[in-house]
């Protein structure tokens, strides 16, 4: 990128503890002052052991976590910046899926839907045309190798590998402008996760801010614009992936 | 951005016995009691604000007597607040505060603009008569007067919550506990209300039941875009149907946020429990 | 020998004192001025019991002077034993007339029929009610029921037709058939037209004659006054439709125009053919004796 694009996304200063009320009011540390940045187009992928608050971070960003201080700015699609920390609780459940989306590992429990209905349900909630929407559904599926004969029964019959695909294919749909991405292919065999990063790929260069925790280096390597290393609540480093990946490599 | 509130709570409060600032003060979550000692008061509900927009399901979770009967009693217009507001915006756009209504509007009001599906179906439904008959009550209370017309709607809506047709002209009383919440959805949404009141709609029923039920109104919350109020004290009600949710607990809120936040970062010591509980 | 003959009094036999009259006169008078309205009254008792006519002979012997004419009717005949004892009594205690023809009488007294022949402006008909409740069926709860009529809540006694349509492919309400009085769109109250069947009903619907319904057991006085619509409760899809028995004709008078009713079949031997009469037996006999 010659002129970097605005940031979709800004969070700094984020702190988040826990405070455990039954365990002795036994405080616990996630994040300790994390500063981000998110552009237009970037594909962020967050790394470092487990526990260093790849997942609280993302969590926080989607307010599924009450950040404890800090500003986590998102950039709206009509040009506008809003505080998610200060937002009230039905505007930040209103942005959710149109402005922002999180692709957990597990399909929320929807064990009535079609595979199908839950990714044109997805596309049509985020604004787009029923029938267009239709058509979109279809190449997602498609692309992510999902089996035809399987578009049209409860998704409660579906497999782990076959929900995740699902999963990812509604929330990628008519993509929001950031998506926050938990570990989206980790039930999958290689040739499906082939599929589903060639599919996440394709996000980023439509113009996508994409900040990601996958487990494997491999993914990172192939997705990550910048990689961002975290290590017990704080950001310790970052790089391109093939500087800094190697180091990770190492280390492990 | 202005959300259109259908139902808007205020500052409500319902207090059973003497009411006085040491009654309120001394009750509450910290002091462990919704009742206070010295004049035998009991503060049900105090300071309860709630917002439930068009197409979207607020949750209200607690244990008994923590409330949550009392607000929804408030709502519905059984019950008088003792303070407070509950405005109800109905379709054609005007507002009405539900608290200050005689009954006679009251009532009317529960025929055209919200409906409840109560937790035990004998509170909603007349078990004597059809299926078909029940949802009819709903339909000729607010005026319908064609048979004809009134057995094309019945049908219509028992089947959207997936009465078999061939049972619409069986007594209720021969029905399921699962058929009966579905009839009492039917009569629900037979007038389209703006609000719906779902309380404990699927305790009682086994697993498998209350899971196709759980199943069957999340979509048509989904589908109708209604305003709706889930009470429960089961969280995985309240997780599969709403996007927010309010905790009570000894007659007050003690936590609100988005449904998910709730349930992985609870902050009230009482909410936390309650999680704690759910998943153990 | 009538007791009035040997009373000098106008109102000789002290069935019902001047009270009693006067509570009841202004509870009339409440009913016809709201139309439908069940007004209570403090039921006296009467020397007939209770469910056999006593609120419509309390109606009658409060109204009822010297220059009235008073028929009565039981099932639609003047001489059922019940019609005979009623008669004599009002007839003694009011120094009325009686006689059996509509067109002479001022009051007639009903249970069960409203006169084949049409009734004229100025008459009365007191009809003999065992239940006044139209919502009776559907709701037991006094103040429930209160409530009801004070909304115009009729919807449970909708579905009660509902359902009866929907198990029995018709309405198969007999009396009592509920009615909305002041018509579909400007009524008010839901009365029960008990104890007439449906036939009789349309008779009711801007009647030229005041219709007075009095309960002696329940207590209660309602009215339909002349000129008043009276709609029964129908689905607009549904028509309202009274009794009838194709082919069914009067054995004596050969009507088949008028309310009949089966007459038991007699113990002689043969083929078990229903047999019909008018229930109106004073019509059906001036339609005879006009008859060749």
């Amino acid at each position: 990128m010659n002129t970097p694009a605005p940031p979709v996304l800004t969070v700094s200063g984020l702190e988040k503890h826990f405070v455990l009320h039954n365990v002795d009011g036994r405080r616990v540390e996630a994040l300790r002052g994390v500063d981000l940045v998110v552009r237009a187009g970037e594909h962020v992928a967050l790394a470092g052991s487990s526990g260093a608050g790849k997942s609280s971070l993302l969590k926080c960003i989607h307010r599924t976590y009450i950040p404890s201080a800090g500003s986590v700015i998102l950039r709206r699609s009509d040009g506008t910046e809003v505080e998610l920390l200060d937002l009230p609780d039905h505007e930040m459940a209103a942005l959710r899926g149109r402005e922002l989306g999180y692709v957990s590992q597990f399909l929320r429990a929807q064990p009535r839907r079609t595979p199908l209905e839950i990714v044109v349900r997805a596309a049509v909630q985020r604004g787009m045309d029923k029938a267009i929407a239709d058509e979109v559904a279809a190449d997602a599926l498609t692309r992510l190798r999902l089996d035809r004969g399987l578009w049209d029964v409860h998704a409660s019959v579906l497999s782990g590998g076959e929900r995740q695909r699902v999963n990812l294919a509604a929330g990628t749909v008519s993509p929001p402008r950031l998506l926050l991405l938990d570990e989206p292919v980790s039930a999958l065999d290689p040739a499906n996760r082939d599929a589903a990063l060639e599919l996440i790929a394709g996000l980023t260069s439509g113009g996508v801010a994409v900040l990601s925790v996958f487990h494997d280096l491999d993914a990172m390597e192939r997705l990550a614009t910048r990689v961002v290393v975290m290590a017990d609540g704080r950001v310790v480093g970052e790089g391109a992936p093939s500087v800094v990946l190697p180091d990770l490599e190492v280390a492990r | 951005m202005t959300a259109e509130w259908v139902l808007s709570v205020r500052g409500l409060g319902k207090v059973f016995g003497p009411v006085s600032d040491e009654v309120i003060a001394g009750t509450g979550p910290e002091h462990g009691s919704a009742k206070y000692g010295p004049t035998g008061s009991v503060v049900a509900a105090w300071g309860v604000n709630l917002d439930v927009a068009a197409g979207e399901a607020l949750g209200v979770i607690g244990e008994s007597g923590s409330g949550k009967s009392t607000v929804m009693r408030c709502v519905v217009g059984d019950l008088e607040p003792t303070v407070g507001s509950v405005v109800l915006r109905r379709s054609d756009g005007s507002t009405v505060d539900i608290a200050a209504l005689d009954p006679a509007a009251r009532r009317a009001l529960r025929i055209h603009d919200m409906a409840i599906v109560h937790q035990n179906p004998v509170d909603g439904l007349d078990l004597r008569i059809t299926a078909g008959g029940n949802v009819a009550d709903r339909l000729t209370a607010a005026g319908w007067r064609s048979f004809g017309e009134i057995r094309t709607r019945a049908a219509e809506l028992l089947d959207r919550t997936e009465v078999p047709l061939v049972r619409m002209d069986d007594l209720v009383r021969d029905f399921s506990g699962g058929m009966r919440q579905r009839v009492q959805l039917a009569k629900a949404l037979a007038n389209n209300p703006s609000l719906v009141l779902l309380d404990e709609p699927t305790t009682g029923l086994d697993a498998s039941v209350a899971a196709g039920v759980l199943d069957l109104i999340r979509s048509l919350l989904d589908d109708l875009g209604i305003a709706a109020i889930v009470v429960s004290h089961d969280f995985s009600v309240i997780e599969m149907l709403t996007t927010r949710c309010v905790v009570m607990h000894h007659g007050r809120v003690v936590e609100s946020g988005l449904t998910d936040q709730l349930f992985e970062d609870p902050h009230h010591p009482y909410s936390q429990r309650l999680v704690s509980a759910a998943r153990a | 020998m009538s007791v009035s003959a040997i009373l000098p009094d106008a109102r000789p036999a002290n069935v019902m004192d001047d009270g009693a009259t006067r509570e009841i006169r202004r509870a009339v008078l409440t009913a016809i001025a709201v139309p439908g309205y069940q007004v209570p009254f403090g039921s006296r008792e009467m020397p007939v019991a209770r469910g056999w006519g006593s609120g419509g002979l309390q109606i009658t012997l409060a109204m009822a002077g010297p220059d009235d004419v008073v028929k009565v009717i039981d099932q639609g005949d003047d001489e059922g034993v019940n019609a005979v004892n009623l008669r004599r009594l009002i007839v003694a205690a009011t120094g009325a007339d009686e006689t059996t023809v509509p067109a002479e009488a001022t009051i007639i007294q009903t249970r069960h029929r409203i006169p084949e022949d049409p009734m004229h402006n100025g008459q009365v008909l007191v009809l003999q009610v065992p239940e006044p409740e139209p919502l009776r069926g559907v709701e037991r709860d006094t103040r429930e029921l209160e409530r009801m009529h004070a909304e115009a809540d009729y919807a449970r006694l909708w579905v009660s037709l509902y359902e009866d349509r929907v198990r029995n492919g018709v309405i198969t309400q007999t009396t009592g058939y509920p009615c909305m009085v002041g018509g579909r769109d400007g009524g008010r109250y839901v009365i029960s037209t008990t104890p007439i069947p449906r036939w009789d009903v349309p008779r009711l619907h801007r009647s030229a004659f005041l219709s007075l319904f009095g309960a002696g057991r329940a207590k209660r006085i309602y009215a339909v006054p002349p000129d008043t619509d009276v709609e029964p409760l129908t689905f607009t899809d549904v028509p309202f439709e009274v009794e009838t028995t194709p082919g069914a004709a009067c054995e004596r008078c050969g009507s088949s125009e008028s309310y009949l009713v089966s007459i038991p079949a007699s113990d002689a031997a043969g083929p078990a053919v229903e047999r019909w009469v008018c229930s109106d037996t004073d019509w059906c006999r001036r339609r005879s004796e006009s008859q060749p």
